[in-house]
């Protein structure tokens, strides 16, 4: 009599079905993805409970930093090119290639015209390093000085259908604010947008 | 594990060799951890909630050659927030800030529930007074000035308590009269 074989039976479990699920899934999340940009400064924005999403495209968006650093950025690549252009041709500063290719990729800055070359030669060799660059943010102040208004005029001229958003920190004074608000007013600009988080709106609230 | 299911046959007796059926099913473990880890980085990078906007207008700048007439505010129709430091709202409830009784009115109060009741209150008192103007829309003012150690958060609360208790009518104003900074004192640094 041969002796008793266990039956050596590996549990088998069929993986298609969950491999569809993975694939399905892996295919929305490619799709909808939109990748969180590198900012110049982390901010944390109060919350509201407007409902009114931020417009995807044709955005500037002006960062308010915790420190009260002003941060300046459009979200499309060719306006940031134009607008590049645009200071170079009024402030007279010579761009090469490599650095208005280094520039179309920044999503927001906050360096000041004078030391914009320089800063953009540290991403022409080394971009890692471009993170490390202390950025003193960009001069609202005095008006002569004031170079937000500056690129909010040659953004609006290298793309006219910007629209305005503010994105403030928590902590930000409200004097840089006023200084940010009258470097729009003097443009004649009114109405802009204030970026907020979500929270939900007290009970019984509707809005009209 | 999902392994391969092989073999069996033969061994029964039966001596014809068969060829060894090779099995068509392949392993998907390894593709099922591919697919959940790139899942896994598609939802890190992406950012999860889209942030929300509240729009913001301001009045156009007036030109200095031509000022406009504007009619002044009855006092007692305006509700004044004095935004202040470490989250304080110092708030002047229908009285001129030059009123004499304004040094005694002037009150402390913290942003959130303390705020809204505030300002509900102010706004029942004005409707019982003076009514709906001819559009149908409450006359209440909401002044809000934000002083020099607030922050944008303050402001932002102050605006979103706005949306809260419907003030339609509200304005930001950042310059503080004669009588305010007097009134204000050191508060108002």
């Amino acid at each position: 009599m041969p002796a008793v074989k266990p039956k050596r039976n590996y549990p088998m479990m069929d993986m298609t079905a969950m491999c569809d699920v993975a694939f399905l899934l892996l295919t929305f999340f490619i799709l909808t993805a939109q990748f969180k940009a590198q900012d110049a400064a982390t901010i944390e924005t109060p919350s509201s409970i407007s409902a009114i999403k931020v417009p995807d495209k044709d955005i500037m968006i002006i960062s308010i930093g915790k420190d009260g650093k002003v941060y300046f950025g459009v979200d499309n690549q060719v306006t940031r090119l134009g607008m590049l252009e645009n200071i170079s041709q009024t402030e007279g500063i010579q761009f090469t290639d490599k650095q208005k290719k280094v520039f179309s990729l920044q999503a927001n800055f906050g360096v000041p015209i004078r030391s914009l070359p320089q800063w953009l030669n540290v991403g022409v060799t080394n971009p890692d390093k471009m993170k490390e660059v202390p950025q003193p943010g960009i001069p609202t102040d005095s008006t002569a000085q004031n170079e937000l208004a500056k690129w909010i005029y040659q953004a609006r001229r290298a793309n006219k259908d910007l629209r305005i958003a503010i994105k403030g920190d928590n902590v930000a004074k409200f004097p840089v604010f006023k200084d940010v608000m009258a470097s729009l007013q003097a443009q004649n600009i009114n109405k802009f947008n204030l970026i907020t988080g979500t929270e939900a709106p007290p009970a019984g609230w509707k809005a009209d | 594990m999902a392994e391969i299911a092989q073999g069996g046959g033969g061994g029964h007796g039966d001596k014809k060799v068969r060829s060894k059926k090779a099995s068509t099913r392949v392993d998907m473990t390894p593709m099922v951890d591919l697919g959940f880890l790139l899942i896994t980085f598609f939802i890190l990078a992406t950012t999860l909630s889209k942030p929300s906007s509240m729009s913001l207008a301001v009045p156009d700048k007036q030109n200095k050659d031509q000022p406009q007439d504007t009619e002044p505010l009855k006092a007692s129709k305006v509700l004044t927030l004095f935004l202040g430091k470490d989250n304080t709202v110092w708030a002047l409830d229908r009285i001129a800030a030059d009123d004499d009784k304004a040094k005694t009115d002037l009150k402390k109060i913290s942003y959130g529930p303390d705020l809204r009741t505030l300002i509900f209150q102010a706004q029942a008192q004005v409707d019982r007074e003076h009514g709906k103007d001819e559009k149908g829309i409450s006359q209440f003012v909401v002044v809000i000035k934000p002083l020099k150690s607030s922050t944008y958060k303050n402001m932002v609360d102050a605006l979103d308590e706005m949306a809260v208790t419907k003030s339609k009518r509200y304005a930001l104003v950042d310059a503080l009269t004669t009588s305010e900074k007097e009134l204000l004192g050191d508060k108002a640094d």
